[in-house]
């Protein structure tokens, strides 16, 4: 794969381009429950979802639900999985439990649903930053191949969001480190904990692209080139304009 | 929320209108109305706004500024999507944390509206 940003007139942290490479080279790879075409496909299909027709006149509706129709997919998936890319990637302040549930009952496994949304937010993540700083989209990486490991945490059980989550104390060994220690994990990191491959992942995005969860709260001291104020109004800004109750 | 905990370490309250959109200037976060401009532009459509925004961000903070400033903002763009499309709850701790804001924002009703 080419070195990310090496085009780039602006200054990409060295720790912030070896997590992007990371994420980038992962999406290629098979997954816990998609191999790697599928998941360059879901990459793939969430930039397309920006173009979406059907998205968008959803997205003007006073309900998501009231507007039936075929998405512009670029026909790599499975229906359901294009309509779950295309409703997170688009509209996911209006997402409901009764639409997850239905998504299930059509036949989308849980750990599948969980994969799609943790690529979906890789691609996001990165996506988004390239366009604020005015860069070119990445291109997609080839897909490596390869079979999905089809792990289930065999702890993982309801907990209080819509899929599944796994409870720090039902984590075992293939787990280990997915949460931190000495202080209970926020939802946001159980939130994907059916499928600890992706945990892990994200979070190191999360660690290099805004905070490492130990510093997070260390107001005393600044990490980045804006200071914490800064960083938590801009993450305040985006979630009250994506309408995000979290 | 982070913001609001940050504010007693440098002995400032900042004003969570700037965050909620009610209020046009910094809110007492330095550069806050700069940084604001940014993230709602890069989640919106108006490119001419977003070149603006940019180079606004860039002068004033830096290149190092503007791209940790868009690290945040996409960052944040998928942590959303995450937290909606899992169906998480909020902890009580934050939630009573950020009551008020959120009552601001209209979110809480809207989300129970949503999700039963």
């Amino acid at each position: 794969m080419p070195e990310l940003y090496s085009s780039s007139p602006l200054p990409i942290r060295d720790d912030l381009l070896a997590a992007h490479t990371q994420a980038w080279e992962r999406i290629a790879r098979p997954g816990t429950w998609w191999d790697g075409t599928a998941r360059v496909a879901i990459a793939a299909e969430t930039r397309q979802a920006s173009h979406s027709a059907l998205c968008r006149r959803r997205k003007e509706a006073l309900s998501p639900l009231a507007v039936e129709g075929d998405h512009d997919s670029l026909g790599q998936l499975p229906e359901l999985a294009v309509e779950v890319v295309h409703r997170v990637r688009t509209d996911p302040g209006r997402l409901g439990e009764s639409w997850y549930r239905s998504v299930i009952a059509r036949g989308l496994s849980e750990e599948q649903y969980v994969e799609i949304v943790s690529v979906i937010a890789h691609v996001v993540a990165i996506d988004t930053m390239a366009h604020g700083l005015g860069l070119d989209p990445l291109l997609l990486p080839d897909p490596e191949p390869g079979v999905p490991t089809r792990r289930r945490p065999a702890g993982a059980k309801p907990g209080g969001a819509w899929v599944p989550w796994l409870e720090p104390a039902d984590a075992i060994d293939a787990e280990a480190g997915i949460y931190p220690s000495g202080r209970p994990p926020a939802n946001i990191m159980k939130a994907m904990s059916l499928v600890p491959d992706e945990v892990r992942s994200f979070f190191d995005l999360v660690s290099h692209q805004y905070l490492p969860g130990e510093v997070m709260r260390d107001f005393a001291h600044e990490y980045r080139a804006i200071s914490h104020a800064q960083i938590e109004l801009l993450a305040a800004r985006v979630s009250a304009l994506n309408q995000c109750l979290y | 929320m982070l913001l609001r905990a940050s504010g007693p370490t440098h002995d400032r309250a900042y004003d969570l209108g700037a965050v909620t959109g009610v209020i046009d200037g910094d809110g007492g976060v330095p550069h806050g109305s700069l940084l604001v401009a940014f993230a709602e532009a890069v989640l919106g459509d108006d490119d001419v706004a977003l070149i603006r925004a940019r180079g606004a961000v860039q002068k004033t903070l830096g290149a190092a500024g503007l791209v940790d400033a868009a690290g945040v903002v996409g960052l944040f763009n998928a942590i959303d999507r995450v937290a909606d499309a899992t169906g998480i709850p909020l902890e009580p701790e934050k939630a009573a944390a950020s009551a008020d804001f959120r009552a601001a924002l209209d979110l809480y009703r809207f989300a129970v509206a949503m999700r039963t």
